[in-house]
């Protein structure tokens, strides 16, 4: 397994679909983890409004990390799917409720692995940036079509980049968005060395990015 | 959404602009909306009263699979437990559809149920506690054994076969 610096104990828990003794290494969110906490609370209890308004607030971002290993989108949706399922099955044995953003994260990770090796694709191991994978994180199709020219020019300029550089990037578009620390435990790389590597991704995608505004301004009457 | 504090995201060198860039770009590629209705649904599945039996074991994760070595009819074992119950459970391949064959250990007579995102599959497990399921649609799935009056009812986990 590429579980690197996760902590073995949180990969052993979300393996086991066990988030209770989950600890992240951050207290992710703390500010909006009190809401977080009572829709959990309120779940329990049964209060199905309170789910849905969960899977509507976190969802964005579940989402985000299946799409940032390059699953398809089918493949994203299973992903999704059995991330909130494990969640109802486990929504009674979570001791800290108001951390369910950051298990939800870590359990969707952890079952995009899990779907990548059942297809006998190679996971990502964390700060490996010569890792390759082909990722390429398209966005849908049929979206294509309602797409302005500047949505269009971000995704292909992510097109061009390294694999490492893609997962980052697609997780900076998480709605809502995941914090710095976050953003270094999914990809499994300690927060501390996210910065130069990951600062060069940036650049590359902020050149190509300039590049178009040139482009637009000299085609533009 | 602005409840971050986005100076987190500085160590990144992520200034304003592109980060406006990568929201936008974001949009194209959002939850797709019966993608959220149906977790939402999720709900439905919530059982208190079962037992939980965790996946322990998943062949899939233990090989070390190479990219583009895998081969078609793909077996792939898994192994949940509860404290009463160990469910072993080989996800067989079977074109776009998968065939999952059971053993209940310490044996037992059960009905099992496959429930499975579009609904629930009922197939009965022998005294030597054998069960199959054929023509299981691919995507989550998780197991229901019923046993006779006075048994706890186990529920595992959910996986994706």
């Amino acid at each position: 397994m590429a579980n690197g610096r996760l902590s073995e104990a949180a990969t052993r828990c979300a393996r086991a679909g066990h988030p209770g003794t989950l600890r992240p290494r951050m207290d992710w969110m703390a500010d909006r983890g009190e809401d977080d906490a009572e829709l959990v609370r309120r779940a329990r209890a049964g209060d199905s409004a309170a789910w849905e308004k969960l899977v509507e607030r976190l969802g964005g971002r579940v989402w985000a990390v299946a799409r940032a290993q390059g699953l398809s989108r089918a493949d994203a949706d299973d992903v999704f799917q059995v991330t909130w399922m494990r969640l109802v099955t486990h929504l009674d044995s979570i001791r800290e409720p108001q951390r369910v953003g950051a298990w939800l994260a870590v359990t969707a990770r952890h079952e995009s692995f899990r779907v990548l090796r059942r297809n006998g694709r190679q996971v990502p191991t964390g700060d490996d940036e010569d890792f390759e994978d082909g990722l390429q994180l398209d966005p849908p199709v049929d979206a294509s079509v309602l797409a302005n020219e500047r949505q269009k020019a971000v995704w292909s300029a992510i097109a061009t980049l390294p694999s490492h550089c893609q997962r980052l990037l697609r997780l900076l578009m998480a709605d809502p968005p995941f914090s710095y620390e976050q953003i270094a435990e999914l990809l499994d790389i300690r927060p501390g060395s996210i910065g130069p590597t990951r600062g060069r991704c940036l650049d590359k995608l902020r050149h190509r990015l300039a590049a178009f505004d040139d482009e637009t301004q000299r085609t533009t009457p | 959404m602005s409840d971050i504090d986005d100076s987190n995201l500085d160590g990144l060198g992520l200034d304003d602009a592109l980060r406006a860039d990568l929201r936008l770009a974001g949009h194209l590629d959002e939850v797709p909306p019966e993608t959220l209705a149906a977790a939402k649904a999720s709900f439905l599945w919530r059982t208190i009263d079962a037992e939980l039996a965790q996946l322990v074991e998943d062949s899939a994760e233990d090989d070390n699979v190479l990219a583009g070595v895998r081969s078609t009819g793909t077996v792939r074992m898994l192994t949940f437990q509860s404290p009463t119950l160990t469910v072993e459970v080989e996800a067989i391949e079977v074109g776009n559809r998968r065939r999952l064959v059971g053993l209940l250990v310490p044996p037992r007579v059960a009905r099992v149920e496959v429930r499975h995102g579009r609904g629930t599959l009922t197939v009965e497990a022998d005294e030597l506690g054998r069960f199959s399921a054929d023509d299981v649609a691919p995507g989550p799935v998780s197991l229901r054994c019923l046993g006779p009056a006075g048994v706890n009812a186990v529920t595992t986990d959910w996986v994706v076969v």
